[in-house]
């Protein structure tokens, strides 16, 4: 796949290239622009479990339980398309050979079609993310794919034990094992030291970590808005 | 006028020389440093029906001017939200037509106002509504983000909530994308989210941002603090 990653590393959009017969599956609302000899059709990934139709897809499109894709083919050759992510932050790529990948749900934005998207992957346990919208998408297969990030984006080669806050994760390959733990050695500790809960990786693999978490951003701007109504 | 744009794309700053006696002009708010010697006055620029067209462009009624007065100035300018900035120079030949919030500043000999849409605009929820840059010389726009000039041979979709700018050379509706048509697939339309795009075709440059304030601003919603009801 011929792509250019432009405006790194805050403002990050991706520019891919298709010919003819090429597709393209992103995530709904990330096309900025796009040559017009293309086509598109959206499907739905249910969150938390597999399976649904059109209007059980409805129901779930205002309960935010979908993930919504786009599937983009081009008709004829050199046609591109921009695609770009909701936050301040950048853009990767990585190619899976045969390989599988987990992906925080929102920062999962495209990948090759020959890859098997399961929105409904529940691995680290659902409850453990309270965040809204919050889910994880498995990526499975060989292919191209993009992750984009709310500030930086940095790869550690896990060998043996690593760490990572869950609101830093961007993505890792499920060579690893991990489990979900607390972050000091009391309970005490891990809260009032602002990390509550923790990933553990074990084993050899890459994990992707962004800079900043953006539910510690949404939190920090929250108290400062008018209030909602619901 | 000599200027430059610094730290790009995520925090472009315009720095612009003044000769004595020159002005410039720009949205209200805009100014971030100037020398002493320049002076400014705000105003109802081009009269009350200029700016109240310019105020249905999404852009203020006022405009802030900035003379040199005495000697040569200096003078830099940002826009309120981070992201991008460019310079365009109107010869006369081609207008630019800026999307809602993207005017930063102009030289002399530039007049903007707004153009009706009539009712393509109103089919976006963006509100293609847009202010027109005309005359002859120096335009600078901004954005949300950073900028990418497209070179339109033939045509392009963009969604309507990236567009900057745009050359007067192109054509432009507003339409839904290819597969997302009503009676193709009604689906791609109603829960695409990219169901409106503005077709862009001729020759002529577009420029877009690769971030959207609107959608962020749908991401913080959930962060607000809910309205407690007594009684």
């Amino acid at each position: 796949m011929q792509y250019e990653i432009l405006a790194k590393p805050a403002s990050s959009v991706v520019k891919v290239q298709l010919n003819a017969g090429d597709h393209l599956t992103c995530e709904v609302g990330a096309m900025v622009a796009m040559s017009t000899r293309m086509t598109v059709e959206t499907t739905t990934q249910k969150k938390g479990s597999s399976g649904g139709g059109i209007m059980k897809g409805l129901k779930r499109l205002f309960a935010g339980e979908s993930l919504f894709i786009n599937h983009f083919t081009a008709r004829e050759d050199g046609q591109y398309i921009i695609l770009g992510p909701t936050m301040m932050g950048d853009v990767i790529h990585h190619r899976l050979d045969n390989a599988t990948l987990i992906v925080q749900g929102g920062s999962w934005l495209a990948s090759d079609p020959d890859i098997t998207i399961d929105a409904s992957w529940q691995g680290l346990g659902k409850a453990f993310f309270s965040g809204e919208g919050a889910f994880w998408v498995k990526c499975s297969g060989t292919g191209d794919m993009f992750m984009n990030s709310f500030g930086a984006i940095y790869a550690v080669e896990v060998d043996g034990d690593y760490i990572v806050d869950t609101g830093h994760i961007v993505a890792f390959e499920d060579t690893l094992n991990f489990k979900v733990q607390k972050a000091g050695a009391s309970w005490m500790s891990s809260i009032l030291g602002g990390e509550g809960l923790v990933c553990r990786f074990e084993g050899k693999g890459i994990v992707y970590c962004q800079s900043h978490n953006p539910s510690s951003f949404g939190s920090a701007l929250g108290p400062s808005l008018k209030p909602r109504q619901s | 006028m000599s200027f430059t744009i610094t730290q790009r794309p995520d925090f472009a700053l315009v720095t612009v020389q003044l000769q004595s006696g020159q002005t410039y002009h720009s949205e209200p708010g805009a100014m971030a440093t100037m020398s002493p010697n320049i002076e400014l006055k705000a105003s109802l620029k081009g009269g009350l029906m200029s700016s109240l067209s310019r105020g249905l462009g999404g852009e203020s009624l006022i405009i802030s001017s900035y003379t040199a007065q005495g000697g040569e100035g200096e003078i830099t300018f940002a826009a309120g939200q981070p992201g991008d900035a460019v310079h365009y120079a109107l010869d006369g030949s081609t207008d630019i037509y800026l999307q809602r919030g993207a005017y930063l500043a102009n030289s002399e000999g530039v007049e903007i106002s707004s153009k009706w849409q009539g009712m393509r605009g109103f089919f976006s929820g963006e509100g293609l509504i847009l202010l027109k840059a005309s005359g002859n010389g120096d335009l600078f726009f901004n954005s949300y983000g950073a900028i990418i000039e497209l070179d339109v041979e033939d045509e392009v979709f963009v969604d309507t909530g990236f567009i900057v700018a745009f050359e007067s050379t192109l054509n432009y509706n507003v339409t839904t994308l290819p597969g997302a048509r009503p009676g193709t697939n009604w689906k791609s339309l109603f829960l695409g989210g990219e169901g409106l795009v503005c077709r862009f075709s001729g020759r002529g440059k577009v420029w877009i941002q690769t971030r959207q304030i609107a959608t962020y601003l749908n991401w913080v919603h959930p962060y607000r603090p809910v309205q407690k009801n007594n009684g």
